[in-house]
C-alpha cells in the first residue's frame, strides 16, 4: 500500500482533523508554499494566514488556516493554528458582507471604533474573500 | 395580624421569584455542558503547543536565548514600579459568592502591593464596576473586556493578550490574573498566578526518555525566531483557557445559587401556606363562635 501522511489541524476552539490519512499537503509557510508528500524530513514551520490544501484518494479540500505552526515528523503533519475553517462551510455571501462592513469601519476612523478588533475582522473576512475567489476559480477549470 | 389576602399575595410572589431562579438554573445546568467541551476542546491545542515549545527550547544555545527577543518573557530587566492585575468576573449577577470571592482576593493584591502602581485589566462588568468604585488608590484601567460571556471564543483571548502584551512590554514589570477555577460542579476555587514573566521552570523539565524529539529536525524561520513567535501564542492559549475556566465556574456557581433559591423559595411557599390555612381556619372559628353566640342569646 502506498505511504500515508497523517494530518491533524487543531485549534484552540476545536479539533478539526485528527490523524486523518492524506496522501498530499500543501502549507502555508513562513516563506512560500511548502508541500508535503510522505516521507518527507522532520521540520518545524511557522505558518502564515493562508490556504491549506491537502488531497486524499483523490479528493481535493481547502481550508483556510489564521498563522500558527506545523511540526512534520515522520509522515506525521501536526498543524497547530489560531483558526481553521473549511472552505465548504464558508458562507459566501456572508463571507462578502463582513468583509464590507470590516472596510467601513476602518474607513470611518471614528474615535470610537475598536481598532484592533476592526482590523482582526478585515484580517479574517479578506482570507475569507481569497479562498471563496480561489474556489471559483478551480471550479471554472472543471 | 396579617389579612388572608397579604398572605395570598405575598405566596404568588414568591412563586413567581421561584419560577425564575427555576429557569436560571436549568440554563446555566444547559450551558454548562458546552462550557466544559469547549475545555476539553481547547486541551489537545495547549498540550501540544507545550510539547513543542519545550523540545525547541532544549535545543537552543543557553545564550542564544538569552539574546532572542523571547527571553523578555521570561525576566524582566528594568524593573518598574508598575504591576498590571487582571481580574476575572462575570458580567451577570445572580451566581452566589463567584465575584465576591475574586474581588475580595483582588483587595487582599491591592493591599499587599500598595507602594505599586497598578493597572486594572478587567473582564466582566462586575469587575469593572467594583474597579470603578474603588478611590483613594495608585490604580488605573487601561483596558476592560465585558460582554464575552457565555460565549468566550479565542478571538477574545488574543484581544486581552494583545493588550496584556503592550503594557507588560512598556511599562509593566508584572501580570497577575485573578479568577475563578472550576475545580468541580460544586465548587470553585480562586487562583491567584503570577502571569508574566513566565516560570523558567516551566522549560526547564527532562525528556522522559531523556533524548530531544526534536533534535533532527529543520526549522523555518530560525529556531529562537521560531520560539518568539511561538511563546505569545502559548500565552494567549493560556488565556483562552483561564477566560474558559472561569466561563464554566461561574455556570457552576449560578447553577447552585439558583438551585438553593429555588429550595428556600419552596420552603417559604410551604411556610406560607401552613399560615394561610391556619388564619382561614382561626377566622371560620371566630365565625362559628359569634353564631352560636348570637342565637344562645336570641333564644335566652
Amino acid at each position: 500500500m502506498k505511504e500515508k501522511i497523517l494530518l491533524s489541524i487543531i485549534t484552540p476552539e476545536k479539533v478539526y482533523l485528527s490523524e486523518g490519512k492524506v496522501d498530499f499537503v500543501a502549507l502555508p509557510a513562513f516563506g512560500g508554499e511548502m508541500g508535503i508528500l510522505p516521507g518527507h524530513i522532520s521540520f518545524v514551520v511557522q505558518l502564515k494566514d493562508g490556504f491549506l490544501r491537502y488531497s486524499s484518494g483523490g479528493e481535493d479540500e481547502i481550508f483556510a488556516i489564521l498563522g500558527g505552526f506545523a511540526q512534520i515528523d515522520k509522515n506525521k503533519v501536526m498543524v497547530l493554528a489560531e483558526g481553521a475553517e473549511l472552505t465548504k462551510e464558508i458562507d459566501e455571501e456572508k463571507a462578502r458582507q463582513e468583509y464590507q462592513k470590516a472596510k467601513d469601519a476602518l474607513s470611518i476612523k471614528g474615535a470610537d471604533i475598536d481598532l484592533d478588533a476592526a482590523q482582526a475582522a478585515l484580517r479574517r473576512s479578506s482570507l475569507r474573500m481569497k479562498v471563496l475567489e480561489l474556489k471559483s476559480k478551480r471550479k471554472k477549470k472543471k | 395580624m396579617a389579612s388572608l389576602r397579604d398572605i395570598r399575595r405575598h405566596i404568588s410572589s414568591v412563586k413567581s421569584i421561584k419560577q425564575i431562579t427555576y429557569a436560571m438554573k436549568m440554563v446555566a445546568a444547559a450551558r454548562i455542558k458546552k462550557a466544559q467541551n469547549k475545555i476539553l476542546n481547547s486541551r489537545p491545542f495547549a498540550e501540544k503547543m507545550e510539547e513543542t515549545i519545550k523540545n525547541l527550547y532544549m535545543e537552543m544555545e543557553e545564550e542564544d536565548f538569552n539574546r532572542s527577543p523571547a527571553f523578555k518573557l521570561f525576566e524582566k530587566q528594568d524593573k518598574s514600579n508598575v504591576g498590571v492585575l487582571v481580574i476575572i468576573t462575570s458580567d451577570k449577577g445572580l451566581c452566589g459568592s463567584f465575584n465576591v470571592n475574586v474581588l475580595k482576593r483582588a483587595v487582599l493584591w491591592l493591599k499587599e502591593n500598595k507602594d505599586k502602581e497598578t493597572k486594572v485589566i478587567a473582564v466582566g462588568k462586575k469587575g469593572r464596576d467594583f474597579c470603578r468604585r474603588l478611590k483613594g488608590l495608585n490604580l488605573s484601567m487601561p483596558y476592560e473586556l465585558v460582554g464575552i460571556f457565555p460565549k468566550a471564543g479565542y478571538a477574545h483571548a488574543k484581544l486581552l493578550a494583545e493588550n496584556i502584551f503592550k503594557l507588560y512590554e512598556n511599562e509593566a514589570d508584572s501580570v497577575t490574573v485573578i479568577y475563578n477555577r472550576f475545580k468541580s460542579m460544586m465548587a470553585q476555587e480562586i487562583i491567584c498566578n503570577k502571569f508574566l514573566p513566565l516560570k523558567r521552570r516551566f522549560l526547564e523539565f527532562q525528556n522522559e526518555f531523556g533524548e530531544n524529539k526534536l533534535s533532527d529536525f529543520d526549522f523555518e524561520p530560525a529556531k529562537s525566531l521560531l520560539l518568539s513567535s511561538l511563546l505569545p501564542r502559548y500565552v494567549k492559549a493560556q488565556i483562552y483557557k483561564i477566560l474558559l475556566e472561569s466561563q464554566a465556574a461561574e455556570l457552576a456557581a449560578r447553577m447552585n445559587a439558583m438551585e438553593a433559591a429555588s429550595g428556600n423559595a419552596s420552603d417559604i411557599i410551604e411556610e406560607l401556606t401552613l399560615k394561610l390555612n391556619k388564619t382561614r381556619q382561626a377566622m371560620i372559628t371566630t365565625e362559628l363562635n359569634e353564631i352560636v353566640a348570637g342565637a344562645g342569646a336570641l333564644e335566652g
